[in-house]
């Protein structure tokens, strides 16, 4: 349960809002490199904490993401033409560079200087592996690039991709905190699905589906730890880190490819999940990424030319009753990820926590919460920076591992939830 | 009339979120333990805010778990670097014997809490550690305590 006042606190992201200043605090991805993918191609609406924003790819190859409008009429520069380096409004003629910056107003005399007096709102840009990061808050604030060891990686050994979740943020990072649910809703996918099976850890997953949960803080946000037996002695331990706002990483299996998530709100209403694979030590597959394309995994199968899952809502995310009854999936939802959206957009656009009965099994999200609230009220009163700013936090990894059971996963873990380049990550 | 949009699109809206059923929801009755001297501080101060059904003890030692387990959902021991394990194997014993949910909170820095934290590991469901002693209040909150 949270009180309705606290709801609101961390779920409303827009310009001006507690929460809000919290994510305008952080790199955040605004879209796909794959989105812009050439010089002088068409721009891309971005809409992301509630701000209308428009993304291109200059002449000479600079990113530039600048308010959706155009400073004269209120035009979408969406009908704009990219050109020369910079976007022109399809309406009159303005144009502007990467920067937002004012280059010409062809209405005025040639020699005015009046286009020097407009200036458009722009965010940096920048490509890190797959995705295009933007950080939205005040430049002075603005912290060192991220470093999440997905977008790190050689080109060949990750895959990034998108998918549009039709519900607030929050809801859907919870869902990537709780791993109670696995053993339930995702429990299907552990023997058949090409990225999962196979591994040793999906024995333990199947054979113990009472797991102990262990919560940790962590520089960054959290280490959430799902233990389940394994043999005389031992534990099997999941560990989950989360690094505030909203990045998670999935507990490996095998030596199938590490996979985690972004969550980023378009509005209060909606969301992006960017969501990654990627190997520390070997390239991905032709099949693993093959897999990772037609929605395997963690990963969605969109409508072709959108990030719209083909099981979206509109098509009751294409319930199969009859697969749920032969038990090839415990919901009758396809693939994980659209599995876990359709339950989190069933609860509304955004959840009402003062209704919830939460458990102890929920204490991984109830600390999430608490740690939120506390960053956010820490920003507004006293303008502390939040965790997960400084990149040094962002070099975490998941960890699947089995250990003695008087050793705490936290200690023994340590190396294995720390980015070591050039060693594959820890997994059974 | 016959609606063509789908049953999910129709019902996921804000708009029929407000057809939610409201009644009121039960609290969870809790025990709240403390295991050492330092997690009695932190015990005392919550038991002072207001609950429902829970009950809250500043010391194992004032916990009969026979008399005090009787209508309890979740026990929750609290410690600090010092948790006497044998206290908490005696309460998670009883709790296993009813059917009773355990959870653990114990407070500190996690390299300085090892010893507590493998002493409830056994006995805790549910294991929090933290550095901060208003993840207490926290949690009964959550649950409904």
């Amino acid at each position: 349960m949270l009180r309705a006042e606290v709801n609101e606190l961390l779920t409303r992201t827009g310009p001006g809002t507690p929460a809000g200043d919290l994510f305008r605090h952080y790199w955040i991805p605004a879209l796909l490199a794959e989105e812009l993918p050439e010089n002088d191609c068409p721009p891309v609406r971005v809409k992301i904490l509630s701000e209308r924003l428009i993304a291109f790819r200059s002449t000479d190859g600079e990113y530039g993401l600048v308010d959706e409008f155009c400073a004269h009429r209120g035009a979408s520069l969406w009908f704009g033409r990219v050109e020369e380096g910079g976007i022109r409004c399809a309406y009159h003629g303005w144009k502007y560079a990467t920067d937002g910056r004012c280059l010409e107003v062809p209405s005025e005399p040639e020699n005015s200087n009046f286009c020097q007096k407009v200036k458009l709102t722009s965010y940096p840009l920048v490509r890190i592996g797959d995705v295009l990061w933007t950080y939205l808050g005040p430049p002075e604030n603005q912290p060192e690039p991220p470093e999440f060891e997905w977008i790190h990686v050689p080109p060949e050994q990750a895959y990034t991709s998108k998918r549009w979740q039709e519900s607030n943020w929050l809801q859907a990072l919870e869902g990537g905190i709780d791993s109670s649910h696995v053993s339930w809703l995702h429990s299907g996918g552990l023997k058949s699905d090409p990225l999962f099976k196979g591994a040793k850890g999906n024995e333990y997953n199947l054979n113990d589906l009472r797991p102990f949960f262990e919560v940790a803080e962590a520089d960054g946000g959290l280490y959430v730890g799902a233990r389940r037996n394994a043999e005389e002695g031992m534990y099997y331990w999941r560990i989950t880190p989360w690094v505030m706002p909203s990045f998670t990483m999935v507990p490996p299996r095998g030596d199938h490819p590490v996979h985690g998530h972004f969550w980023v709100p378009i509005d209060d209403e909606n969301c992006w999940v960017y969501t990654f694979d990627y190997h520390p030590t070997r390239a991905l597959t032709p099949a693993e990424r093959q897999a990772m394309k037609d929605g395997h995994g963690v990963h969605s199968r969109n409508i072709p030319g959108t990030y719209r899952p083909m099981e979206n809502k509109d098509v009751d995310y294409l319930m199969d009753r009859e697969a749920q009854k032969r038990g090839e999936t415990f919901s009758g939802i396809r693939g994980i990820a659209q599995q876990d959206a359709s339950l989190q957009e069933s609860m509304g656009p955004i959840v009402d926590r003062t209704k919830e009965r939460l458990v102890s099994s929920d204490t991984g999200i109830i600390k999430a919460r608490q740690k939120l609230r506390k960053a956010v009220e820490a920003l507004r009163d006293e303008g502390a920076t939040p965790p997960g700013v400084d990149p040094a936090h962002h070099r975490v990894r998941s960890a699947a591992i089995v250990l003695p059971q008087a050793e705490s996963f936290i200690e023994a873990a340590r190396e294995a939830v720390e980015v070591r380049p050039g060693v594959a990550h820890v997994s059974v | 009339m016959i609606n063509s949009i789908s049953s999910c699109a129709r019902a996921a809206t804000a708009e029929e979120a407000r057809y939610r059923i409201d009644r009121p929801i039960a609290g969870r009755s809790a025990r709240v333990v403390a295991l050492d001297a330092a997690a009695a501080e932190v015990v005392r101060r919550v038991a002072a805010m207001p609950w429902g059904a829970s009950r809250f003890y500043p010391s194992a030692s004032t916990f009969d778990p026979g008399r005090d387990l009787e209508d309890a959902d979740v026990a929750i021991m609290v410690a600090t670097a010092d948790a006497d394990g044998d206290a908490a194997a005696a309460i998670a014993r009883a709790c296993v014997e009813r059917g009773i949910m355990t959870a653990g909170l114990v407070l500190g820095n996690r390299l300085d809490v090892g010893d507590a934290v493998s002493a409830l590991r056994p006995y805790a469901r549910n294991l929090m550690v933290t550095e901060d002693v208003d993840d207490v209040a926290a949690v009964l909150a959550a649950l409904r305590a």
